[in-house]
Order: structure tokens, then C-alpha cells, then sequence
């Protein structure tokens, strides 16, 4: 039923354009549907069983409506300029007839805060429940409810068009989906506390938005990248965790690491759409995937080469530079040649209101022997973590000393 | 067809101390602009706006009804960028108003408002 979720929603919105209707009434229609098949059994055709079901619902909506209501402005819509083009044949064919894509590049809209884009995605595209999409956020279901709402308003407000727009920009358009499926997948590996320490779960569903995404526009470089990427570090899932503690990458069970989704990742990163010039984004998200590669294919953690995962982040600096990247690539110095090295990689590396580089400073000073550094080390990163279970890491670090 | 405000954020004085190398540019730049919404929808109207030193501001005392007039020297909002012209155009939708803008001169900061009806 999920996989027609975003079809649907897309079908519902091309014929009524009534963004603040169509998900109530096919989420009606899927809870109907939930009571209903199992004892009546599963109709043949279960999705045109939900369309038929969530537009009688949309229906009667409209007609109880008042006429205030009524006045609301619609959903803007391409079907105009398509049928324009159809008829000039413009476009060389390189329009793109899509109702889901249509749906993908209005929820991750640039005119949206890409929060609120990820979140419409996984609500709108997947169908992921409002309080999983609370869950991922870390955030009361009421807030998201209230998120989405208010970025359903904002694209009817400012004129978000479901349209795919021109393929000279639709690029950079599928650059931001990439961005915004990235973002729901990272918020999952965001650590939580108790039972909901991780929620790689949640960070499956924004692989899913990936490869819905990628099903549409297959050879989208920024999408292959990523999909690597997210694949590699998602395949560490069940190994990160451990009696409800995190567990360094150093210490994870490789057993445990699902290699199906390695190879496949390194499959995409072997994909000739990423042997030629990329934009920055996408060379971004390659390095990164290569430096997860580099984990995930060595068989024991000394076995890691860090000179070339040392290598790579110098071109992912070149290419995106970043206080985190700095930070990374700091302690595969470390690795590579000695914890000194690696100090020296830190110089100067603040990150504001984030407790990791002084994490990591204080590590290093304690691999060198500087037990009264570190320990004044550990107390900075202590003082700045704000969350619950890394300071309890921190601290028992600081109490090994 | 939705009909948007373009509001342009640019000082004036820029435009004055400007070669004429800058000056065909800009001219050029609204050209595309007008050719763009022309090709894809209507433009209704456009102004370039004087300083704000030359704006004056009218309100009522309270915002009463019977408030008395208060006329004063300046703009209503004291900001780093002001206002220096402005679109009235009918465009599809934002994409097509964000590319419209984006042939604007790149020293601008252009504000899309869609406008709506009251009812």
C-alpha cells in the first residue's frame, strides 16, 4: 500500500489541486482499506480500490465545503504549459511525464527550509506517518503536524507549482531533492536517548525516497552518489548500537554489517555517470561514500588504509570545505601517522556549540600521554555535549584516564 | 496564473556612480526580464523608486479611526536594504517568477510577493 502512497497523493493533486485535502482523505481511505480487506479480502485492484475510495472522500469534502473555502487558491499546476508543449513539441521530448517527480520537486522546493522539505517528502512522496516523521526529528507529533501544515500553506501560498520544471534547471532542481533526502537520512543517525537512540529505521525510509527518486531520473549523478553513500553508512546500522550505547566504528562487529548493501553501493560508485565532471554536490557526496567505502570494505578495523582515507578527505576539502570534514580528516591523520600528527591536523578547529572537536582533541592527547590535557580536554567537551548518552561516553572516557 | 510584486532591494546612489558599460548591463538585464514575462505571462506595470530620504509617511495616531494624521520624513521601516523598484507581473507560478528575477542585475535582491485577493 505504501509503495502507491506517492502515486496517488500525485494523481489525487493533478485532479483536485487541493493540497490541504488529498492526504486526509487517502489516509482515510488506507485506514478503511485496513479494516475492510482483511475480512472482506483484498480487492484486485487494491490501488485503483484506494483512489476510488480517497475521491469519494476528497468529494464530499468539496461539498460540504463552505464557499469562503471554495475561494481558496488552488494548487498551481503545469497541465496548461503541457498541454501547450504537447502541441508545439517544444521541448525535443525532454519533458519529463511524471506525476511522482511532479510530487518530489514540490515537496523539496528550494522555496522551502529544507526541514520542512524533508519532512512533506517523507509524509507526501512515502507516506510515512506523521509521528514516525516526529520520531526521526526528534520533535512532539503536534510540532510536525503543525511543520507540515504550515509547509503544505507555504507551496499553495507562494506558488510552489507541482510541474517539473525546464531541463535546463531541473539539475540543480533534483540537486535539492538529493540534499533534502540526505538531510531525513542523517536525522535518523542524530542520537536520540533511551530506546530511540537511533532511529536507522526512519533513515531506511529516506533510502527509500532515494531510490523512488532514482527510479524516476536513473542516471542522475547526485542521486547515484548518494544513494552510495547512504547505503554505506546505513549498512553499519545494526552494529552501532549496543545495550543502548553507541559503539565507535573501531569496536563495531563487522559481522554485523549488512554487506548486500556494501556491494551495491560499490557497484553505484563504479556507475560511468560519475567517471565524468559532476557538480560540487554530487563530488561531495562521492568522496564521502569513498571514505565510507574505505571502512566498509576493509575486513578488520587495523586493516583500514588511512592514507588514501586521508587522501580523500584532502579532496573532499578541496571540493566542500567544512569544519567536520576538517575534523574527520583530523583523526584519520591521527590513524595514519600518530595521535602528534593529528593535533596538529586540529589546530585552530572550533566548531561552535558542538562538543566533538574537543571530543576528539582530548582522545588524542590522551593516545600521546598528556593525561592532564586531556582530562581539561574531556571537561570542555563534556561541558559543551548536549546530549545525554554521548556525555555518558564521554565521561566514562574521561574516568578511564 | 498567479500575479506577483517583484520587489527589487537596491540603493539608487549605486545606479548614479555607475559607467556606462554598468548602465547597458542593467538595461540589458530588464530587457531579458520583460521578454521573459512577456514570452510566459503578462507584465501590468513597473517603477523605479527615489531615495527613501524622499519618502514621507502617513499614519493615524493609534491607528484610530479618529486618530489625528501624523505626516513624517522618511520610510516606514528603518532597514538596511530598501525598496528601489519594483514588478507587477502574471507569471505560471514561482518557478517561473524565480526565473524571471534571476535575469535581473545580479546586484539586486529581489523579493517575490504573490498578491491576493481580499475577500
Amino acid at each position: 500500500m505504501r509503495q502507491e502512497w506517492g502515486r496517488l497523493v500525485a494523481l489525487l493533486l493533478s485532479q483536485f489541486r487541493r493540497l490541504d485535502l488529498v492526504e486526509d482523505a487517502l489516509g482515510d481511505a488506507v485506514e478503511v482499506a485496513s479494516r475492510t480487506w482483511p475480512v472482506d479480502g483484498t480487492p484486485d485492484n487494491p490501488a485503483g480500490w484506494l483512489m476510488t475510495a480517497a475521491k469519494r472522500r476528497v468529494l464530499d469534502r468539496l461539498r460540504t465545503e463552505g464557499v469562503a473555502q471554495r475561494k481558496l487558491p488552488l494548487l498551481l499546476t503545469d497541465a496548461e504549459r503541457q498541454q501547450e508543449g504537447a502541441r508545439t513539441m517544444a521541448d525535443g521530448g525532454s519533458l519529463v511525464e511524471d506525476d511522482v517527480l511532479r510530487l518530489v520537486l514540490m515537496c523539496a522546493h528550494p522555496a522551502l527550509a529544507l526541514e520542512a522539505a524533508a519532512a512533506l517528502s517523507l509524509r507526501l512522496v512515502l507516506g510515512v506517518p506523521t509521528a514516525d516523521v516526529a520520531r526521526l526529528f526528534l520533535v512532539p507529533e503536534p510540532t510536525m503536524a503543525a511543520r507540515i501544515t504550515r509547509a503544505k500553506k507555504r507551496i499553495v501560498g507562494a506558488g510552489i507549482p507541482f510541474a517539473v520544471p525546464d531541463a535546463a534547471v531541473l539539475p540543480e532542481r533534483l540537486d535539492v531533492v538529493a540534499q533534502v533526502s540526505y538531510l531525513a537520512f542523517t536525522a535518523g543517525y542524530a542520537p536520540g536517548t533511551g530506546p530511540d537512540l537511533l532511529r536507522a529505521d526512519l533513515s531506511g525510509e529516506a533510502i527509500r525516497l532515494v531510490r523512488v527518486v532514482l527510479g524516476l531520473r536513473p542516471d542522475e549523478p547526485a542521486l547515484v552518489a548518494l544513494l552510495a553513500l547512504v547505503l554505506l553508512q546505513h549498512s553499519r546500522r545494526d552494529a552501532r548500537v549496543r545495550d543502548g550505547r553507541l559503539v565507535l566504528l573501531a569496536d563495531q562487529d563487522r559481522g554485523r554489517w549488512h554487506h548486500d548493501e556494501v556491494a551495491e553501493a560499490m557497484r553505484l560508485l563504479r556507475s560511468p555517470v560519475l567517471a565524468g565532471p559532476v557538480t560540487p554536490l554530487t563530488a561531495s557526496y562521492a568522496l564521502q561514500a569513498r571514505i565510507a567505502a574505505e571502512h566498509a570494505t576493509a575486513p578488520t578495523a587495523e586493516d583500514t588504509r588511512w592514507d588514501r582515507v586521508v587522501g580523500l578527505y584532502d579532496l573532499l576539502l578541496q571540493v566542500s570545505p567544512s569544519p567536520s570534514a576538517r575534523l574527520a580528516r583530523a583523526v584519520a591523520v591521527a590513524e595514519d601517522r600518530g595521535p602528534a600528527a593529528g593535533l596538529a591536523a586540529l589546530e585552530g578547529l572550533e566548531i561552535p556549540s558542538n562538543h566533538r572537536p574537543a571530543a576528539v582533541r582530548a582522545e588524542l592527547l590522551a593516545r600521546s600521554g598528556d593525561t592532564d590535557a586531556a582530562r581539561a580536554s574531556y571537561d570542555q567537551a563534556i561541558a559543551a555535549c548536549g546530549n545525554d548518552v554521548e556525555r555518558e561516553f564521554l565521561l566514562a572516557r574521561r574516568a578511564d584516564l | 496564473m498567479t500575479r506577483y510584486v517583484v520587489l527589487i532591494a537596491y540603493s539608487r546612489s549605486e545606479w548614479e556612480g555607475a559607467s556606462e558599460e554598468t548602465r547597458d548591463y542593467y538595461f540589458a538585464a530588464h530587457d531579458a526580464f520583460s521578454a521573459y514575462v512577456a514570452q510566459h505571462g503578462t507584465e501590468h506595470g513597473s517603477g523605479a523608486l527615489a531615495d527613501p530620504e524622499r519618502a514621507t509617511t502617513v499614519r493615524r495616531e493609534g491607528r484610530a479611526r479618529d486618530g489625528e494624521l501624523v505626516v513624517t520624513s522618511g520610510p516606514f521601516a528603518e532597514a538596511v536594504e530598501h525598496v528601489g523598484g519594483y514588478y507587477d507581473v502574471e507569471l505560471p507560478d514561482l518557478d517561473h517568477a524565480v526565473a524571471a528575477a534571476s535575469l535581473l542585475p545580479s546586484a539586486y535582491t529581489v523579493e517575490i510577493r504573490p498578491t491576493i485577493t481580499i475577500t
